[in-house]
């Protein structure tokens, strides 16, 4: 008794209980019709449609690979663009206050800018091609890394550049010796949180003119009443968001580990 | 001293952003482009208003405003509430905590469709996608706060005699107040994202609709003066909601 007392109190095993008592309770109340199976499928329901998407696909012959592959293809693409933009900029911008002066209202205002709310411009420029989808998450992307080039550059400790200068390090050198690798962990840092932007702008950029990618999967099947197959495309985009999560986590501290020691003071 | 250099600042700031809107102007006039897709600024916005009336832009906006306050008032004292009942009460937490955590890596967007299965075309189905993305940042940055309170604080609390709620409400919120209100921040800039795309997708109102269906009137100007106000409304609410947090809830803190 007092060992089951003991077990009972675990967090860990309350989360988990708690979690399969919800699973339970959606499986009967959509099985007995408490739920309308079209608007909450069962649980079950909705491993079987994986498991159709996955072999079979929706539409058919498009599998869930493929429009997992189609939207981090878009994601990356678009990630990149705006870093090849944002980073040469920010440096830039960092590094001579005047220009800094100069941009910061404009820039204000870029990120204030709804970047789905470019979707229309963009289709009449670009046509509902790859481009647009591409070009929008790019620009979504942009700011958040912009703002952190800036910051990583403007916020470096002074004392690393005067030391710098005292060895007589200057010019190119100073640069990429000591403004870049300071600069990173905070590049890095834009990196993510622009990552995380990338991927929620790609599913509203996917809901409008196109059947490939996950944002498309889960428009189209709602529009074949498949709430199902929508179930398992946002169960799809959530795992490939924490998945991308864990893997920047991942490769911050391969690639950084000079930053190591201020992310445990961090925590 | 201060004050000059506050003025340089403005003075290099409007100097900025005139340089590009006079780049754009110079663009659209001698660049060879068709004024139809590619207007200069200064065409853009008188051609627009003849499009569309200043009551309609008014109405849009306002009817826009109205669905974000509401989605975001429900998602924001929700995760409010939850998480601080959930950060007090350590069963509530670990029942509450890993529910969130399942949810919260699939991206807002992707709730569109499935609201629209559960409520229909109507305003509960936009006001739904706006709570929920509202929600996640919320519940996330209070469970924070509620996790970080300095231990000497409540014992602090506990030796004169103050427990229970009056403990919670007294002592535990407001040492969580800096994190609730960084959580309400975040939030509303997502529900601002969120709304538009909500609007394009699915909306017979609403400045999100308003640019799409400008899209298929080919009308270029609408769509640009729409993106304007939208951007505008969002970064002077921001400011209007960082004034009011900064007023009202961290001021005990020096941030």
């Amino acid at each position: 008794m007092t060992h089951l007392g003991i077990f009972v109190r675990r967090p860990q095993v309350q989360s988990l209980s708690f979690i399969v008592l919800l699973f339970a309770a959606w499986e009967v109340a959509a099985d007995t019709e408490l739920l309308r199976p079209y608007q909450f499928p069962a649980p079950s329901t909705i491993a079987a449609a994986a498991w159709e998407t996955a072999t079979v696909g929706f539409p058919e012959g498009v599998r869930l690979s493929t429009h997992a592959l189609v939207t981090l293809r878009r994601v990356f693409e678009g990630f990149l663009l705006s870093t090849a933009v944002a980073i040469p900029l920010g440096l830039l911008i960092g590094w001579f206050p005047v220009l800094d002066r100069l941009t910061v209202p404009v820039i204000t205002f870029g990120r204030s800018v709804a970047t789905l709310s470019l979707l229309p411009l963009v289709i009449v420029w670009f046509g509902t091609g790859e481009l647009s989808k591409v070009l929008l998450i790019a620009y979504g992307c942009f700011w958040v890394m912009l703002g952190n080039v800036i910051a990583g550059v403007k916020y470096i400790n002074p004392v690393l550049i005067r030391a710098a200068r005292t060895m007589e390090t200057n010019g190119v050198e100073l640069f990429t010796h000591v403004v870049l690798p300071a600069a990173l962990p905070r590049i890095f840092a834009g990196a993510r949180v622009s990552l995380g932007v990338g991927f929620m702008v790609i599913v509203g950029a996917e809901m409008i003119g196109t059947i490939r990618g996950l944002g498309a999967l889960i428009m189209e099947a709602r529009t074949y009443y498949r709430a199902d197959i929508s179930f398992v495309g946002m169960v799809a985009l959530g795992v490939l968001g924490f998945g991308l999560a864990v893997a920047l986590n991942w490769l911050e501290r391969w690639l950084l580990p000079w930053n190591r020691g201020l992310e445990d003071i961090r925590r | 001293m201060r004050a000059s250099t506050r003025w340089c600042d403005a003075a290099l700031g409007a100097m900025g952003s005139l340089a590009v809107l006079v780049l754009w102007e110079v663009m659209a006039r001698w660049g060879g482009a068709d004024p139809s897709i590619f207007p200069p600024p200064s065409i853009a916005v008188v051609t627009a208003l003849h499009h569309v009336s200043i009551e309609d832009l008014l109405a849009n906006t306002a009817i826009s405003l109205q669905r974000i306050v509401l989605g975001f008032a429900l998602g924001a004292s929700l995760g409010v509430v939850l998480a601080v009942a959930g950060g007090w009460y350590h069963l509530l937490g670990n029942l509450l905590r890993p529910v969130v955590e399942l949810l919260r890596p699939i991206p807002p967007l992707a709730w569109i469709p499935i609201s629209i299965v559960w409520f229909g075309l109507g305003e509960s189905s936009k006001v739904f996608v706006i709570f929920f993305a509202a929600f996640f940042p919320v519940f996330t940055n209070t469970w924070k706060g509620m996790s970080g309170i300095d231990p000497v604080l409540l014992r602090a609390g506990q030796t004169m005699d103050v427990s229970g709620p009056s403990l919670l409400f007294r002592v535990a919120v407001p040492a969580a107040m800096p994190d609730i209100a960084t959580g309400l921040r975040i939030s509303w800039g997502l529900s601002f994202g969120v709304l538009v795309a909500a609007e394009l997708i699915a909306a017979d109102f609403g400045l999100g609709h308003m640019i799409m269906n400008a899209r298929e009137l080919g009308q270029v100007d609408v769509i640009i003066l729409g993106i304007v106000i939208i951007g505008i409304v969002n970064l002077v609410t921001d400011w209007a909601i960082a004034l009011l947090i900064r007023r009202h809830l961290g001021n005990w803190h020096p941030t």
